[in-house]
């Protein structure tokens, strides 16, 4: 390429780039550095002061010999390792099961497992907490009922169960998009390679995995990104229905980052501290995505 | 095409919206829209010069109010605000904070720098935490002897409790109460548990509160009252009860240590243990173990006060009872002599130091008004409390409530108003410590053991 | 063979059945919320679950509407706080009081709305750059915006709330949508989008003389379109439902979310769960409305067959 084309194509592509870099540099990268920096610092709330005075990685030593810490890590890796699959799975499953209906029924279950997404998750926390309430839940009633369990259940205050419950009100608000992708992606699946299969006698599940499955891959990375992004949203249900309690057995990193930085504990305010976890959770995350997208760069 | 049209439309409609809810800042831009017609205020627009032209200013000040009795209704505030404004000019704009987000929000402001003028909760935030941190002012100027005699008449504690340890008040009192538990009569009856409690002097002793969890517990098979820990939201129920039921102690009687790891303290939280009828549940605060109260599910309440009594579960549906209308009663915490140390509540108004003298004098003038006037009855009697001194410049406050009945039989309790040890250093992380001490007692874990680790950081955290 | 096409048959047959629960499943919070919020207290506090409200009320909405009130517009002059002396909004116009219910539910959509449509410019426009264009750096930018795509924005917390209080758009709505817009999901997006497009149809119209920007937008929108819309429906959902930002960036009552409304009202000293079922039901409805009427939209032509890995 001559160095006036170089120039001329450098010149468009920033121009192209500059409004999304504005505010990509502006609200993620300027306050990624500055993340970074304080993670190193004792800067505190209290103080005025932008930063407060270097400590090296004293915050990092600190973090990982914090149990909360090490239990919310593991609490968020249980997090998107459980959701990711399921909704994927589950997703695949509704889609292939309801794309061959009739129209009506198609859209009715497509907007019946679109409604919790749009609903949101602030409103239907309002339900999930009763259901799952201690004393007159509906959950309970209707496991005794049918002679499941003998003793109430306190489904968001046993430690035991607790993290499941807000996995399964995530996934509530999390199939929708994926049930609605796999749909559209089913119906555009090249039927003259679906016949040709049939034709040479493949069954039904080599038709599926053999020629249907690979023609949605990239519908499925999609869907792996996208939950992925969700899975990390969990925030408003742990602040609206556990706040990270009981025993912390719903702390993910993301909540005790909040907690650490802004609940009025003895340790709020301790923004270096609060900042080295996020530094952690964004080495984390950036390993995660860089991993997924080599993955999905060599299918 | 149709798609065509609609994102134009969308797209213009977005463009006619493009400035719309910018924001308001948090703090009022004068009064035009809202301050009713008063002589002197129209010449006090953009206040901020450096020649206030008459006696205040600043034009607008910023009020945050938690939910304390009848503060988070806005009609009830806007009357008291507007007369407020009528009197002085100033504006008033309110915001209303929750108890699960509000600490939060205030946390978010200082970090964005945004705090309100004044705010209103009590000593175990304005004092203990934010102005332990030197986000407050010094109100000791507003109070002469005459104020601190009129305070100190009814109870010694109230100043104490708005003093930090260096001497400076940062809050000004407005109300108090004392917090206390609740019954559900029709239940304790048809249980036959009615012999095991005064209903005269609302008291009981610890062995017939564990004689009455009995008969409740054959009576109905199921939890009768709930140890709630999900977090610190009506946490000085528990307290209350696990301190009183053998004489526990919560702190040091010089509020700079805390102490609850007390043989009197593992006897009583063994015994609660051991009752069939009491469930320690982490997924209820205090709010929701009050609906669940209200509800006629929980036969007994350790979150309960006068405000409560007059409106249960702020539900509105008549006072001094159930949803389904059986009888609450209020009632002493149960200990060994049947004479118990209740848990106080002092709310009051703090100003947050925002390095604007206008302001904080505006926000002086505010307190003064709600706190020390002849509107202080009004502004006492929208908290639903009692008020924390006998008069307010020449208004006696003490028969305030003799219209109320409910009002009138709570003040037997008053008595025994205890200690305020809201107010010892490290008091956030001490009481996080308390009720995740709870969740672990609940799920099974050695008392004395978890007692005393949990102290031991509650302690770590007040030495500093 | 009958063998075979019997069970396939009893396949279909348990896959419906299957589904028909876990629809019902689906639909039930939704149809507690709007039941819930017509019930009277009796109802709502029953230990029993009253399936059908006993009596239809409206006093859950009567306490929704009367609890607060607000503005329902405030426009207010762009970068008003820079040039007022107390670096206070200077608004212009001010809607006519109406219950704050309503003024939220007017954020939420102007918020949803303009971070949907900056999310959309922007990441089309950038997506297409790094896809078509062979820019110095793009690698590196490429990188970052990977790594950063599925960032939480709990990470930047701190320094995102002090950057806004600096620029002075802390308790502006704006707060929220700008950090938004700079989440770089979409532009990976439509880069992905992007590589489908025929270099030689590019080609062909800078050839014709095309001005770069004519390009973009006469040739390559018009095939990035089904990404775009995806795109929309993601940001649109997401900023709507984003209840961390808007928490920590809105604390004035004006200036609330739906979903921060609702929260308030669920984190009160008690909870009074009409009250909460009511304002539920405000907060959803009118976004369920709006799904249905472009239902088509939301679920059609978003074919993801134009994303190459």
């Amino acid at each position: 390429m001559s160095r006036a084309l170089q120039w001329r194509e450098d010149l468009a592509g920033y121009l192209f780039m500059l409004p999304s870099l504005i505010f990509f540099v502006g609200f993620v990268i300027i306050p990624m550095f500055i993340c970074i920096f304080t993670s190193l610092t004792a800067t505190n709330m209290h103080d005025a002061a932008m930063f407060g005075q270097f400590i090296g990685l004293e915050n990092f030593i600190k973090l990982f010999q914090d149990k909360v810490f090490q239990k919310g890590l593991l609490n968020t890796f249980i997090i998107v390792i459980v959701s990711v699959p399921t909704v994927c799975a589950f997703s695949l499953w509704v889609g292939s099961a309801i794309y061959k209906l009739n129209n009506v029924a198609l859209s009715a279950f497509r907007c019946i497992f679109y409604l919790p997404v749009v609903t949101g998750s602030v409103a239907v926390t309002v339900v999930w907490r009763w259901m799952y309430d201690n004393y007159t839940g509906i959950l309970n009633t209707a496991l005794k009922g049918v002679g499941l369990i003998e003793q109430n259940i306190n489904w968001l205050g046993d430690p035991k169960t607790a993290l499941g419950c807000i996995i399964v009100i995530l996934f509530t608000t999390s199939v929708g998009q994926p049930i609605v992708l796999y749909v559209s992606a089913l119906g555009n699946v090249d039927t003259t390679l679906i016949e040709a299969a049939e034709v040479d006698g493949a069954t039904d599940m080599q038709v599926f995995w053999k020629v249907k499955w690979p023609q949605m891959m990239p519908t499925t990375l999609y869907i792996l990104v996208i939950t992925t992004i969700n899975s990390f949203q969990c925030f408003a249900l742990i602040q609206l229905l556990t706040q990270g309690g009981p025993s912390h057995a719903t702390d993910t990193v993301m909540y005790y980052i909040y907690y650490t930085a802004f609940k009025l504990t003895e340790q709020a305010g301790h923004f270096g501290y609060a900042n080295a976890m996020g530094v952690v959770l964004a080495i984390f995350i950036g390993i995660m995505s860089a991993i997924q997208f080599r993955l999905a760069k060599e299918k | 095409m149709k798609m065509k049209k609609i994102i134009a439309a969308a797209l213009a409609m977005a463009m006619a919206l493009s400035l719309v809810a910018c924001g308001n800042g948090n703090k009022d831009n004068g009064s035009q829209s809202k301050a009713p017609s008063s002589g002197s205020q129209g010449q006090n627009q953009g206040g901020d010069q450096s020649n206030p032209p008459s006696s205040s200013g600043a034009s607008g000040i910023t009020l945050w109010t938690y939910p304390i009795g009848d503060w988070k209704d806005e009609n009830a505030v806007k009357a008291l605000t507007d007369a407020f404004t009528a009197e002085t000019g100033i504006s008033v704009k309110v915001e209303y904070l929750d108890y699960t987000a509000g600490d939060d929000r205030v946390n978010t402001a200082i970090t964005a720098e945004g705090t309100p003028d004044l705010i209103m909760e009590g000593p175990e935030r304005l004092v203990a935490n934010w102005g332990a941190n030197g986000h407050m002012v010094d109100l000791k100027d507003m109070f002469d002897d005459t104020d601190l005699a009129e305070i100190n008449a009814v109870n010694e504690g109230i100043m104490k409790a708005c003093t930090y340890s260096n001497g400076a008040i940062y809050e000004y009192p407005l109300v108090m109460t004392a917090h206390c538990m609740a019954i559900n009569k029709n239940a304790f009856e048809e249980a036959g548990a009615l012999q095991y409690v005064d209903l005269e002097n609302h008291t009981w002793t610890t062995e017939n509160f564990i004689k009455a969890v009995e008969a409740l517990y054959s009576k109905y098979n199921a939890t009768v009252g709930a140890v709630f820990c999900a977090g610190q939201g009506g946490d000085q129920g528990t307290r209350a009860l696990v301190n009183n039921l053998y004489g526990g102690t919560f702190t040091n009687a010089e509020h700079t240590q805390y102490l609850w790891n007390d043989p009197n303290n593992i006897k009583a939280l063994e015994q609660l243990k051991s009752m069939k009828g009491i469930a320690f549940d982490p997924s209820l605060d205090g709010g929701k173990e009050i609906t669940a109260f209200y509800q006629g599910i929980l036969k007994m309440a350790f979150c309960w006060n006068i405000a409560q009594q007059l409106d249960p579960n702020s539900a509105k549906t008549g006072a001094e009872k159930t949803i389904s209308g059986e009888d609450i009663v209020f009632m002493s915490f149960p200990s060994e002599t049947g004479e118990s140390q209740l848990c106080g509540g002092i709310w009051g108004f703090g100003i947050f130091d925002n390095g604007d003298q206008a302001r904080i004098d505006a926000s002086k003038q505010f307190i003064k008004f709600m706190c020390d006037s002849a509107h202080t009855v009004d502004a006492v009697k929208t908290a639903n409390y009692f008020a924390v001194r006998t008069t307010a410049e020449g208004t006696d406050l003490s028969n305030i409530w003799a219209d109320n009945p409910i009002m009138a039989e709570y003040t037997k309790l008053m008595p025994y108003l205890g200690d305020y040890y809201q107010v010892t250093t490290g008091w956030a992380a001490a009481r996080t410590e308390w009720w995740n001490m709870l969740q672990e007692v609940g799920t099974g874990s050695d008392v004395a053991t978890v007692l005393a680790a949990h102290e031991a950081a509650a302690n770590a955290a007040a030495a500093g | 063979m009958i063998n075979e096409s019997g069970r396939k048959k009893a396949y279909k047959v348990f896959s419906v059945i299957v589904l028909v629960i876990l629809a019902f499943l689906f639909l039930f919070p939704l149809y507690w919320i709007v039941t819930g919020a017509f019930k009277p207290s009796l109802d709502i506090y029953n230990p029993k679950p009253v399936w059908w409200p006993t009596e239809w009320v409206m006093n859950n909405f009567d306490d929704l509407f009367s609890k607060r009130t607000a503005p329902l517009w405030e426009l207010a002059v762009p970068f008003g706080r820079w040039i007022s002396p107390n670096q206070e909004d200077i608004f212009f116009s001010t809607g006519p009081t109406v219950p704050a219910a309503f003024r939220w539910l007017v954020n939420t959509v102007f918020m949803s709305v303009m971070a949907m449509i900056l999310t959309c410019i922007t990441a089309a426009m950038a997506g297409y750059a790094l896809a078509k264009k062979r820019f110095r750096g793009r690698a590196i930018v490429f990188s970052l915006i990977v790594c950063a795509m599925a960032l939480p924005k709990q990470v930047v917390l701190i320094p995102l709330i002090k950057e806004v209080a600096v620029l002075r758009m802390w308790d502006n709505i704006w707060a929220v949508i700008l950090p938004t817009v700079g989440w770089p999901f979409g532009v990976f997006l439509m880069k992905q989008f992007s590589e489908g497009i025929p270099g030689e149809i590019l080609e062909a119209a800078r050839v014709d003389g095309s001005s770069e920007f004519g390009t973009f937008a006469t040739i390559v929108v018009p095939m990035v379109k089904p990404g775009i819309g995806a795109l929309a429906i993601f940001t649109f959902i997401n900023s709507w439902n984003d209840y961390f930002m808007q928490l920590v960036m809105l604390p004035s009552g004006n200036n609330n979310t739906i979903s921060l409304g609702i929260a308030t009202l669920q984190n009160d000293t008690t909870v009074n769960m009409g009250l909460l079922m009511a304002g539920a039901a405000l907060a959803a409805i009118p976004i369920i409305i709006v799904f249905l009427i472009f239902q088509k939209y939301f679920t059609q032509g978003i074919t993801m067959g134009a994303v190459k890995g």
